[in-house]
């Protein structure tokens, strides 16, 4: 009874103590450990897609194919439009090309998609266009297509392997963010407090983006960030966040997101608020943002060429398929274009008409 | 001496979380100037209002023994509803048929409630576990929400003059510098507390969760009292679906994901038995303020978003090791007292 009570009182003390420390212990560590990662990802994943190593030597064959006129086009879900316009492009095209196509989702899971892929290899599959599920988890299944004569068209995101795939197409992240970080700096007069909204930290493209931002930013002086917070990629989850940031940072002039749909959520913060003249920017080109961007309460955005990414690797699958070759390196990176007031009538489901 | 020894003990045990959230306010306004200004607090409020709301209908759930894993993507159909029915109409016969808000928000309402009617039909006429039957309901609802807009969000969700169905964006606004969402959450506490405490409804919600075969011998309509309870969880999980989208004035199928874990973590914390039979809607509440002051304080303070994961889940873990000593101290208790009887006579 009495060793009870004691052992009872201690967990008492240790869960509020445990409470308390791990408060501020966090507080103190995490922007450590939280920049290392970025930094990392931005160093080693940047050199590697802005400079892409020199064409192939062509492989002492050329893959033929499944023998079937399918195309598989593999990408996360729809429920994304991103994920969607990629696919309808894809689509579209290969079936403008003459192909069969067979539209499939693996929802982010490695998984999955490497079921998807074995399902595309016993269907005798052409090619296969993919938009992966994870730079690592990718590779197995991509060499497995090769393995059984099936080229992959990787679109959007990188593997961490070259030689595998045909063609690895991507948006130049690094460029978009850059440029339109470039937007932010002048929207807020090159001086002021700002908050930073990052996408999920487990994922490449929130460090490089993160970092391209800050390569532009930190260049002046009194541009600072006073507040860092992950929404992982969510709209409600960066209203509630922005809410909370503002209230303890009243002064901040300006937000940038890792994506579009933070984007939407700081503005509807930002405007639930009351405050107006706040600099946002994002990255993706969503017809949303381009919305806000004309009636002034989103400042610019990058937009990723989803469209044009689809469709050039259709185009590639169709080139490799007659002629065995692309002709053209794997790793291709496509400029994202920077959506402002000026420009944001061009731009339509991801799809910039001049 | 003992006695009051382990009487005090028994005050502060079930006070825990009122404690803890105590230690949290004062640890946080030491940690951030502004967190302990009023509209610091309201924010918090505003941001509880939605875990809250879930976490009241999820106590009324989790006392009669069973639980509700689809009121996160009821959060997100409901949302979707409401998002189409402003922007889009109900299309019947080729015509268009637009409503106006209130409108909107009691068939959100009816949607969210007939989901939760469907999870207690399972359960009572089917005999489906109620994890099963909530979990599969999860997906359907969830499936509904991509299916209503095919995966899009209805944006800018304002309505249109002409049509007379502008205003919804009230209901993620302040009134008289409150927030909307708060004043539905106290609201809804209020009555759900005197419906469990003062009613013979709330008396058969805990019989049932004490002990369901004594319950029906002794004549509670179990069936219908378990139909009703997921209903009304049903409809909360609407009426945050409503708050979320009115605050983003847009809607998204994916909205509300796994929100139905700070539901139950918010009954869990408040003192609530998963076992059935035991549960406070003002420990609910608590419950749901130790989550938002941990996740708000947090944010304000600049920490990384994973050291609230592990903190949340800690003090989950531990609240739910108090509640067994708890137990265990008022059986020990009630043989005391006992044996001080049998001494007497």
């Amino acid at each position: 009874m009495k060793s009870a009570k004691r052992f009872l009182a201690a967990l008492m003390a240790v869960s509020a103590l445990g409470i308390l420390t791990s408060g501020c212990g966090g507080n103190a560590e995490a922007p450590a450990s939280q920049a290392a990662p970025v930094s990392s990802q931005a160093e080693s994943s940047q050199p590697a897609s802005s400079e892409a190593p020199s064409s192939e030597a062509p492989k002492a064959e050329a893959l033929t194919g499944g023998g079937s006129k399918i195309i598989y086009i593999i990408t996360p879900s729809h429920s994304n439009p991103f994920f969607k316009t990629e696919a309808e492009a894809a689509d579209a095209k290969a079936k403008e090309l003459g192909y069969e196509t067979k539209v499939v989702s693996h929802d982010d899971d490695p998984t999955k998609q490497s079921e998807l892929f074995e399902t595309a290899i016993s269907d005798k599959a052409a090619a296969i266009i993919c938009d992966n599920a994870g730079a690592d988890a990718t590779v197995a299944a991509v060499q497995k297509a090769r393995d059984n004569n099936i080229p992959t068209f990787l679109i959007d995101r990188e593997i961490n392997e070259s030689g595998i795939a045909i063609s690895q197409i991507v948006a130049n992240n690094y460029q978009g963010a850059k440029g339109a970080a470039e937007i932010f700096v002048e929207a807020m007069g090159e001086a002021g407090e700002y908050a930073e909204l990052l996408g999920k930290e487990s994922d490449t493209n929130a460090g490089v983006r993160s970092s391209a931002f800050h390569e532009v930013i930190d260049q002046y002086t009194d541009m600072k960030c006073v507040a860092t917070q992950t929404a992982n990629w969510e709209q409600t989850e960066a209203y509630s966040k922005m809410e909370t940031i503002l209230q303890s940072n009243p002064n901040i002039k300006g937000v940038v997101c890792g994506n579009d749909t933070m984007a939407m959520g700081a503005s509807a913060a930002i405007k639930a608020a009351g405050l107006k003249d706040i600099a946002i920017i994002g990255v993706d080109g969503s017809d949303d943002v381009r919305d806000e961007i004309k009636a002034g309460t989103i400042t610019a955005t990058a937009l990723q060429q989803a469209a044009l990414i689809s469709e050039m690797a259709v185009e590639q699958a169709d080139k490799y398929l007659k002629e065995g070759s692309t002709g053209l390196d794997e790793k291709q990176l496509v400029d994202c274009i920077i959506i402002t007031k000026e420009n944001a009538d061009k731009l339509s489901a991801f799809r910039y008409s001049e | 001496m003992k006695f009051n020894k382990n009487a005090l003990m028994m005050t502060l045990l079930k006070s825990r979380t009122f404690i803890v959230l105590i230690i949290l306010v004062v640890f946080f306004s030491f940690a951030s100037p502004t967190f302990l200004t009023s509209k610091s607090l309201l924010l918090i409020a505003k941001h509880v209002a939605l875990y809250g709301i879930l976490g009241i209908g999820m106590t009324y759930v989790i006392i009669t023994g069973g639980i509700d894993l689809s009121v996160g993507a009821v959060v997100g159909l409901s949302g979707m509803i409401a998002g189409g029915l402003i922007n889009e109409g109900l299309q019947m016969f080729g015509y268009t048929l637009y409503f106006s808000v209130p409108m909107i928000a009691l068939i959100t309402i009816i949607c969210g409630a007939a989901v939760g009617v469907v999870n207690g039909f399972l359960i009572t006429r089917f005999n489906v576990a109620p994890f099963i039957a909530t979990l599969g309901m999860m997906y359907v609802a969830r499936g509904f929400a991509m299916l209503r807009s095919n995966g899009a969000t209805f944006s800018n969700i304002v309505g249109k003059e002409a049509l007379g169905n502008t205003g919804f964006e009230l209901f993620g606004r302040d009134i008289w510098g409150i927030p909307v969402g708060a004043i539905i959450l106290a609201v809804i506490a209020v009555g759900a507390s005197v419906v469990l405490k003062k009613t013979p409804f709330g008396w058969h919600v805990f019989s049932i969760g004490g002990n369901e075969r004594a319950a029906k011998l002794s004549g509670v309509k179990v069936n219908q009292v378990k139909l009703m309870v997921y209903l009304f969880s049903g409809a909360c999980s609407a009426i945050v679906g409503i708050i979320t989208a009115s605050q983003l004035v847009a809607s998204h199928p994916a909205s509300g994901e796994s929100w139905e874990m700070n539901a139950i973590a918010a009954a869990v914390l408040g003192g609530t038995s998963m076992a059935g039979g035991i549960g406070t809607i003002g420990g609910t509440i608590v419950g749901a303020f130790v989550i938002g002051v941990i996740n708000d304080g947090m944010v304000m303070c600049g920490v990384s978003e994973f050291w609230q994961m592990v903190i949340k889940g800690l003090v989950i873990v531990l609240a739910v090791i108090i509640d067994q000593f708890q137990r265990n101290l008022q059986a020990k208790m009630a043989l005391q007292a006992r044996s001080k009887d049998a001494v007497v006579h």
